[in-house]
């Protein structure tokens, strides 16, 4: 069987996604990055063959997200692509009438505009994670309560209450302070959502021509205080696929797939067998220049396989010479 | 032979050739301060509050760099070089303030231009400048005039040639030769062209925009920039999209934008700072105009001091997929 694999590293969690040669989903995994974005791409893929069927041959592998390049060493992927192409091709994949992304993940939020199946403009946040699926972590953890919790109690909220959404510091003095002023659990959690809701569209949306049908996608819109809040402030149906917390992961395999079959080459995939292998990283000041840029890089059995984080391509130049 | 040291910040990108003609042509020897590093911008911002913006960091930064290398740190005080249209504050009190932060620094050579005042006073604004190269009001002349050739042919050259600031100083100063690397621009686009707008102090530095120009040349891009367009075609861009503009430089910047989303480019990238007023206005504009032509994708990146590269390469690639993607679609469904 055709399988390609999509892998997803974000900043708290790495997704991972099989689809077959027609392109349906066979199986997939979320899992917690927990800050270490090697032994979590190693762990999936070891637990990602398990579920894929006997017969599974990968032609094809893509990572995506923040540590793109990273994982693109350590499995030998066919495509490194950013975060922002892979989720609108799967989004058109699943709602090809799309004109609307939104991605709310861990650490950023983007929103990609799309006409007649083409992107024709994107936004993502920047100086600012307010409203990210971080701070509702951080929120829920601060009230003892699980994300999933949070999610269903805002819902049973009777009352507005308005929070402060502009920077997380002040959303949660001003959380504290309502809660403080005896105001119900509820009423706070679900102000909080229509405050994040009101940031992300002032600010990643900020210009941005949002039309109807509208895709909410990546792991926040697990949150249904979230999208009531943006149903609300949109005054539209906002669509949640069925798989939106992998759709980076479905998004990178479908560029892969498409890229296979363009060029006509074998999988660079290293094999499963990469996730027993030990990798090492370590990182250095580079002191040829008053940059000082610090040089990450990755090796395996003393050998460097990669370099990263140098403004000019000294170091990357020197491991392909 | 006295030594005048220039920061490479601000407004070098624009007059260095003129001053430079205008400082040799007085017998005077012209250093300028290496290209921006990591320790120059740490050592600008640690003088400043933090609000400060980055070009203003970066150029005290450079004058820190110059310090004990030159006799003479030149910085004017550019408040008009357009009748009824003015610079940002920061140009205004450029040499104040430096003189405030960095009381190290070697004497100050300020000049006040201001093209609102009598001409008189302009022409007596350089003969003080000069004076402290010579009494001779004759030679002061001459070295303006030689000064305003060098600019005049300096802004023909980047129009007519098609380079970018730093590859017409290379060329005048006759050390591109030696480096042919600077053409490569013109021979290896393959996919595309794509206009890069914004101040050149961000556009120029490469510790600032984290390579920008170099990373779409990678990708294998044709890059345009501000100066590569007549004055004229500038002057009647920015006129068609917002009348007369306020600030000097942003007005090009939105002439720029407006006449690269018309034509000749695939998308317009501008650039600007985080913080600053007036760039923030008229970046919109162009994003507005782009949005009403709908023909040529646009985007918006900001830089500060923190920024990461890690941001600025996603939305590059993004941005490039957005066009190749668009492109390969158009290509289609011709067939």
């Amino acid at each position: 069987m055709e399988v390609y694999l999509g892998i997803d590293v974000g900043s708290v969690t790495t997704k991972l996604v099989a689809l077959d040669g027609s392109n349906e989903l066979v199986t997939y995994l979320y899992l917690l990055t927990q800050g270490k974005p090697i032994k979590m791409v190693q762990q999936g893929l070891k637990q990602i063959k398990q579920q894929l069927p006997k017969d599974a041959d990968i032609c094809g592998v893509a990572t995506t997200g923040s540590a793109r390049y990273l994982a693109g060493v350590i499995v030998g992927a066919d495509l490194v692509k950013n975060e922002i192409t892979s989720h609108a091709v799967a989004a058109l994949q699943y709602i090809p009438e799309v004109q609307t992304i939104i991605e709310i993940g861990g650490q950023d939020s983007k929103i990609i505009i799309v006409r007649e199946g083409i992107v024709i403009d994107f936004g993502m946040n920047t100086v600012c994670a307010a409203g990210t699926g971080s701070f509702l972590d951080h929120q829920a953890l601060r009230l003892d309560m699980s994300i999933e919790e949070f999610a269903q109690r805002a819902l049973g909220s009777r009352a507005t209450v308005r929070i402060a959404g502009r920077c997380t510091v002040f959303a949660e003095s001003d959380m504290i302070h309502k809660q403080q002023m005896g105001h119900r659990i509820e009423d706070i959690l679900y102000g909080l959502c229509q405050a994040l809701v009101r940031n992300y569209l002032n600010n990643v949306g900020l210009g941005k021509d949002i039309q109807p049908p509208v895709v909410f996608q990546g792991g926040v819109a697990f949150n249904q205080g979230i999208v009531k809040a943006l149903q609300e402030e949109l005054n539209t149906e906002i669509i949640v696929p069925s798989h939106h917390e992998v759709m980076g992961a479905i998004g990178a395999a479908l560029l892969v797939h498409e890229e296979m079959v363009r060029n006509n080459n074998g999988s660079k995939f290293k094999g499963f067998g990469v996730s027993e292998v030990k990798y090492h990283t370590s990182s250095f000041e580079c002191k040829t220049c008053p940059n000082l840029c610090e040089i990450a890089q990755l090796s395996l059995n003393g050998q460097v396989l990669a370099r990263w984080g140098g403004r000019c391509d000294l170091w990357e130049r020197s491991l392909s010479s | 032979m006295i030594k005048v040291g220039i920061p490479r910040a601000l407004l070098y990108y624009q007059y260095y050739p003129m001053w430079k003609t205008f400082f040799e042509e007085l017998g005077a020897e012209v250093v300028i301060s290496p290209p921006t590093t990591q320790i120059m911008l740490s050592s600008g911002s640690s003088r400043v509050v933090a609000e400060t913006c980055l070009p203003v960091k970066v150029f005290l930064g450079h004058v820190l760099s110059l310090v004990g290398k030159c006799d003479y740190i030149f910085i004017p005080a550019i408040r008009s070089v357009k009748k009824k249209v003015y610079n940002c504050s920061k140009f205004l009190g450029l040499p104040d303030m430096t003189k405030a932060v960095i009381p190290e620094s070697p004497s100050i050579l300020d000049i006040d231009i201001d093209v609102n005042k009598r001409k008189r006073d302009l022409y007596q604004a350089i003969y003080q400048l000069g004076r402290h190269f010579t009494w001779n009001p004759f030679k002061v002349r001459q070295a303006s005039i030689a000064a305003w050739q060098a600019h005049l042919s300096y802004i023909q050259l980047m129009s007519s040639h098609r380079l970018t600031p730093p590859q017409a100083i290379e060329r005048i100063s006759g050390t591109l030769e030696a480096n042919p690397k600077a053409y490569s621009t013109h021979s290896t686009s393959t996919q595309g062209v794509i206009a890069i707008i914004g101040h050149p102090y961000l556009l120029y530095d490469e510790h600032v925009n984290h390579r920008l120009i170099h990373r779409l040349e990678r990708f294998g891009y044709k890059v345009l920039t501000p100066e590569m367009l007549t004055t004229e075609g500038l002057e009647s861009a920015t006129a068609r999209l917002v009348g007369s503009a306020y600030w000097t430089y942003e007005g090009e910047i939105v002439g720029a934008g407006g006449h690269y989303l018309e034509n000749g480019a695939d998308g317009v990238i501008g650039i600007m700072t985080f913080g600053c007023g007036p760039d923030s206005l008229m970046m919109d504009m162009v994003r507005r105009h782009a949005a009403r032509l709908r023909a040529t994708a646009f985007m918006s990146l900001t830089v500060e001091e923190h920024t990461a590269e890690a941001g600025v390469v996603t939305r590059l690639e993004a941005f490039v997929d957005m066009i190749q993607r668009k492109r390969r679609r158009q290509v289609k469904v011709c067939v």
